[in-house]
């Protein structure tokens, strides 16, 4: 038999939940107020009073609003920096290529896209990082070889969040394949030291490990591009928060699908590759998708070793002599990017509890 | 250091044979092969090097990445200017992956006895000073006893500090705060009474304020600050960049800018010797260039592409920028002016 469907939620019932009580009026009452008032600055600055794209940089000078003509002018410097103003499409098409893969990632931890399977995915990823180094780098089919310190902007933080997560990956199931196994207790152990040494260190020290300490350990001659130090860096440091997310996953597993796959007679790289590593992972999303959050706006961080990120590019945007007045406006740049990409992922959070909660009743 | 031995004995030989008609070295021949030179500057400071909406660095520094690029290659726009910080950029200079750098590098002695570096040409002369609101009715740094200073961690700007209190016997407390707009913010909100920095960034920071007037830079220089041009040792090289520097110091007290120098070379013959020397088509230059491994024109490029020194002065941080430096007020100002800018001869 089919259970009656429970009636919809009555109107009553959101009034009661919003003023129910004195108490709860009032402070409906209150976030009401600041959610207008703070709507009302934003409007105010945004649109009221600001001086439209159209109209000449001097107008902006007399209005208290946004000055759009700044986004017309500085927009793509915020965005590229000092790559060479002509090669704008490189750094752009780079960007484009990096941000549609995160995105069919996202969409298909949550479920959508299901005819792109992981071995596409995998096969995508080992596709499009060379692709993005090779197309900003140039140097082959008359693009002109750009160096890494005109790569700026938008192109390296996600070089450095995108392209680092997808490596650190990889490299965390390993790590927390090691620390749950116990057949090879020496590369267990490593797995731990590893692991708990760099959770236990700063993300800025390691950081500036990468960039200072990590060219002394090179043979001599050779050098590594501050970019590429910082790149490797943070692989090391993302893999060990990806390893223990991952482990939270294998060690949730009940000891019995371990037995159940020993009683088959799988070996064990099958038994971890088809049994255990496939639950493990699909239940520690949530943690990762947390951790990749953690990671992506850490990112930022690269600007104290002078990598010019998106924040940074901003900053200098309005260092140019003139311009200082236009801070907020930069700053407002940035902050809706972050904004926006955070909430993809934030979004990506939500849909996979939703998910699991569903799956658990 | 390796590469930097070579690059010494590879010059040094160069200089016995002798008997090449260029004078030309290793880095000078590199600037060639590439057609593009090198130059690192730094990336944001206002004035100096700051790239603008295309993401071309412009500024006082970033014109003396031109002005090499213009006397050796013949065209200023050849100059592939870098952004990259202090000590990369150093590094970067030494493992021989940039050919100079202009990035308002104090030359000190230590500096200049270290390997791999040469410093050739003092194209600024700065000085640390103080800056404190108007309210604080303060007319000299010597009424700072006891005051709270806002400063740059770990820099030389601190040690400074800390040297000439103590040497007046005042006491002062630092604000240490590491990034540079939350220190001014600090400053112009009332945090601290002081703020401590090189005078010319005194003068650019003082424009962030919503109210420049309410703020005044006190008399005192409390260290000498030569900005200098940083090069990868080769003599040819460093010679090419010390005497470009020294023609736009000559069309400096000559009268001769962009603007007028074509008007001059149309009508050469009427001019003083000292002008011909420096443009005619057998002079001093060419003769000059001819050692060096230049263009022939090469003084004529520099001063068309890139100007003279008062006018890149003017140009970045002069009285019609935001900075407003009067050049004449500055130790910038030109010799006979009092000033240090001493034109060497050219001939």
């Amino acid at each position: 038999m089919i259970p009656a469907a429970p009636p919809p939620p009555q109107r009553r019932d959101l009034l009661r939940q919003w003023a129910g009580t004195p108490l709860t009026a009032l402070v409906s009452a209150v976030s009401a107020a600041l959610a207008i008032w703070a709507i009302w600055i934003v409007l105010d600055w945004a649109v009221l009073s600001a001086s439209p794209p159209q109209r000449p940089m001097h107008a902006c000078a007399e209005t208290a609003g946004a000055c759009w003509r700044f986004y017309v002018e500085k927009s793509r410097f915020m965005l590229f920096g000092t790559y060479p103003y002509q090669d704008h499409w490189r750094p752009g098409l780079a960007s484009m290529l990096l941000l549609a893969l995160s995105g069919v990632v996202g969409l298909r931890i949550t479920g959508r896209l299901d005819r792109i399977t992981p071995r596409v995915l995998v096969a995508l990823w080992i596709a499009t990082i060379p692709a993005a180094f090779l197309l900003m780098g140039g140097g082959w089919a008359g693009l002109d070889r750009v160096d890494m310190s005109r790569w700026n902007g938008l192109p390296v933080l996600l070089i450095l969040s995108v392209i680092a997560i997808a490596l650190a990956f990889p490299l965390g199931v390993t790590l927390a394949v090691l620390r749950h196994q116990d057949r090879w207790p020496v590369l267990r152990r490593a797995a731990v030291v590893y692991i708990e040494t760099m959770r236990g260190v700063p993300m800025v020290t390691v950081l500036f490990v990468g960039v200072f300490v990590l060219p002394l350990t090179l043979p001599p001659g050779t050098r590594i591009s501050p970019v590429m130090a910082t790149l490797v860096a943070l692989i090391l440091f993302h893999a060990s928060y990806f390893a223990e997310d991952v482990r939270g996953g294998l060690q949730s597993l009940p000891e019995a699908q371990t037995e159940a796959a020993k009683a088959l007679g799988l070996t064990w790289s099958q038994t971890m590759g088809l049994v255990l590593l496939p639950q493990a992972l699909s239940r520690s999303l949530p943690a990762l998708v947390n951790s990749v959050i953690g990671a992506y706006k850490d990112t930022s961080l690269v600007v104290v070793l002078g990598i010019h990120d998106l924040t940074s590019t901003a900053r200098m945007a309005f260092s140019e002599p003139g311009w200082g007045q236009y801070a907020l406006e930069a700053y407002a740049f940035v902050g809706i990017w972050f904004l926006l990409s955070c909430a993809f992922l934030s979004w990506i959070g939500r849909e996979l509890h939703k998910g699991q909660s569903a799956r658990s009743h | 250091m390796t590469t930097f031995k070579s690059l010494v004995t590879a010059t040094a030989s160069s200089l016995v044979l002798g008997a090449a008609p260029a004078l030309a070295g290793p880095v000078m021949d590199d600037i060639k092969a590439k057609d593009s030179l090198i130059c690192l500057v730094s990336p944001t400071a206002p004035g100096f090097s700051v790239p603008d909406s295309q993401g071309v660095f412009q500024g006082f520094n970033a014109d003396f990445c031109r002005m090499a690029a213009a006397a050796i290659l013949g065209d200023a726009s050849k100059a592939d200017i870098r952004g990259v910080g202090f000590s990369d950029s150093m590094k970067t200079i030494v493992a021989g992956e940039a050919h100079m750098g202009s990035r308002s590098i104090t030359r000190t002695g230590t500096r200049d006895a270290d390997e791999g570096l040469a410093f050739v040409a003092t194209t600024f002369f700065d000085g640390q000073g103080f800056m404190v609101p108007r309210s604080l009715g303060v007319a000299s740094a010597a009424e700072l006893d006891g005051a709270s200073v806002c400063a740059e961690d770990g820099s030389t700007t601190l040690l400074n500090i800390a040297d000439w209190f103590g040497a007046k016997g005042m006491s002062y407390r630092v604000e240490n705060i590491a990034d540079k707009t939350a220190r001014l913010e600090a400053f112009f909100s009332g945090k601290c009474d002081v703020y401590a920095s090189d005078v010319t960034a005194l003068s650019a920071d003082r424009q962030l304020s919503d109210t420049p007037g309410d703020f005044v830079i006190l008399p005192e220089v409390i260290s000498n600050e030569p900005l200098t041009l940083v090069a990868r040792p080769d003599q040819a090289f460093e010679a090419a960049l010390f005497w470009s520097f020294q023609v736009m110091l000559n069309a400096d007290s000559l009268g001769i800018s962009s603007a007028n120098i074509d008007e001059i070379m149309s009508q050469l013959d009427q001019k003083t010797p000292a002008v011909q020397r420096m443009f005619g088509a057998d002079s001093a230059t060419t003769d000059m260039a001819a050692k060096l491994g230049l263009p022939a024109d090469w003084a004529y490029q520099v001063v068309k592409q890139v100007g003279s020194y008062g006018e890149v002065f003017d140009r970045h941080l002069g009285a019609d920028t935001p900075f407003g430096l009067v050049r004449a007020t500055t130790p910038n100002a030109h010799a006979a002016d009092g000033g240090l800018m001493y034109p060497f001869p050219i001939r």
